[in-house]
């Protein structure tokens, strides 16, 4: 289970291209010239991907089709909620940068920023 | 019971006033990491010192028999009396409650923080693990947005994580500095920190020094991650970059009260300043030791007291 963490990255990065829901042989071919991989192991993690939320299937014919749980700019504005955010109940998992500050806040700074260099300039 | 109230009104000045004092000074931005231990101790030593408050009441006279007066070298009435707190088994369970919820309301909390960063640490790797790739020579995560960030995630597989703005907008040097920054939360495992202070703050509303410690060692390791990034570049680069990636568009989450804690952070970087002499770091030192040691010493005061004594009181115990 443990080596298949860039090979979902690589799945999922397909499915979200192919923008339609897909089988496992689908996503095969697709992948197929660049990285000769096995049936089994594509369908393997794309069920890992369904079991951990990133994926939903539904049963077509006789075959499941794949298709994203959520768009992945979605994830993305998730995510970076998270990383942006300045107060609230956070579990202080993700350590930012920075606290992000108000336009008023960053006027504020870069005046110090320069006058600070400005300084640093005569003294020399 | 003397113990016991000077116990009771030690935590109350550590809690209240010793908190209002370690937020004047000024040094912690010196030596952030002093400073955070110093915060670290301040909170212990107050939340010892209930417990040893409660422990010390409760202490049931019937505990202290002939076998402990014995290894004190000491006469039992002697230690009895120090300990001696009046009301009889109403106060003993009064204060065996009250050990017992303090002491696990503090595990409680602090256990429950933890776990719960753990899990939404995992979930963010997860997330993280589809949407970004790997810079194969640097060695950080780029997730693709239109905001400047830049972040870390500790635990399994964690990194440093970046978006594809940040990368634009940072030059070389500052990119350097960026990701050292990152790395040092990662190696001085300050997730853990932060927790630890969120649950204490959690436990018990209110409480000035948990409260505050909880603020101030979120700035300290910010300022303790500056420190480690100016070993691997200019602090310019740093102040830079810290500025480069707050003048992206402002997310909404953000627009909290004025942060003041940026421009300290950005000016320190610009200006030189003194770090503490040895000296200094020996007398904070030595405070934080005293600020541990002081609660069991007064909760051992009257069995250290009745050893010295030279005579046996004769009464019938209380």
């Amino acid at each position: 289970m443990r080596g298949f963490g860039e090979l979902e990255a690589v799945v999922m990065d397909r499915i979200w291209s192919l923008e339609s829901a897909a089988t496992v042989r689908e996503v095969l071919d697709d992948l197929g010239n660049e990285r000769p991989l096995a049936y089994t192991t594509v369908m393997t993690v794309m069920e890992n991907l369904r079991r951990k939320g990133f994926l939903v299937r539904a049963l077509d014919g006789r075959a499941y089709r794949y298709r994203p749980a959520k768009a992945r700019s979605e994830y993305a504005a998730e995510l970076m909620g998270e990383a942006l955010a300045n107060s609230g109940d956070r579990t202080g998992a993700l350590l930012g940068l920075v606290q992000h500050m108000t336009p008023a806040d960053v006027a504020s700074l870069r005046t110090a920023l320069e006058a600070a260099s400005r300084e640093r300039r005569m003294r020399r | 019971m003397i113990a016991a109230l000077v116990l009771v009104s030690y935590a109350a000045v550590m809690g209240t006033m010793g908190a209002a004092t370690l937020t004047r000074s000024s040094w912690t931005t010196r030596a952030p990491r002093l400073g955070i231990a110093l915060w670290q101790a301040a909170s212990v030593s107050t939340l010892s010192a209930a417990v040893l408050a409660a422990l010390t009441f409760a202490l049931r006279l019937s505990v202290l028999n002939a076998d402990v007066a014995a290894l004190l070298h000491t006469c039992l009435t002697n230690v009895r009396t120090g300990y001696a707190t009046p009301g009889g088994s109403v106060t003993t369970t009064l204060g065996l409650a009250a050990a017992v919820l303090i002491t696990g309301r503090a595990t409680w909390c602090v256990l429950d923080a933890v776990v719960r960063q753990r899990r939404e640490l995992a979930r963010q790797l997860q997330v993280v693990g589809v949407l970004a790739r790997r810079d194969p020579e640097r060695g950080f995560l780029v997730v693709p947005h239109e905001t400047a960030t830049a972040f870390c995630l500790a635990g399994r597989g964690d990194g440093v994580v970046l978006t594809t703005a940040a990368l634009a907008v940072l030059r070389p040097e500052e990119l350097t500095a960026v990701v050292a920054h990152e790395r040092a939360h990662l190696r001085g495992r300050h997730h853990l920190l932060v927790a630890a202070s969120h649950g204490l703050a959690r436990a018990f509303p209110g409480v000035l020094v948990f409260a505050e410690a909880e603020k101030r060692i979120a700035e300290l390791i910010e300022m303790a991650a500056d420190d480690a990034a100016r070993q691997r570049s200019h602090p310019a680069a740093l102040a830079h970059a810290l500025l480069a990636v707050t003048s992206g568009p402002t997310p909404r989450a953000a627009l909290a009260a004025a942060n003041r804690s940026v421009e300290v952070r950005v000016l320190r970087l610009l200006s030189p300043f003194a770090p503490l002499g040895s000296g200094q770091r020996l007398l904070i030192t030595a405070v934080l030791t005293l600020l541990l040691a002081t609660p069991i010493a007064i909760a051992a005061a009257p069995a250290i007291l009745a050893t010295q004594a030279d005579y046996c009181l004769i009464g019938r115990a209380l």
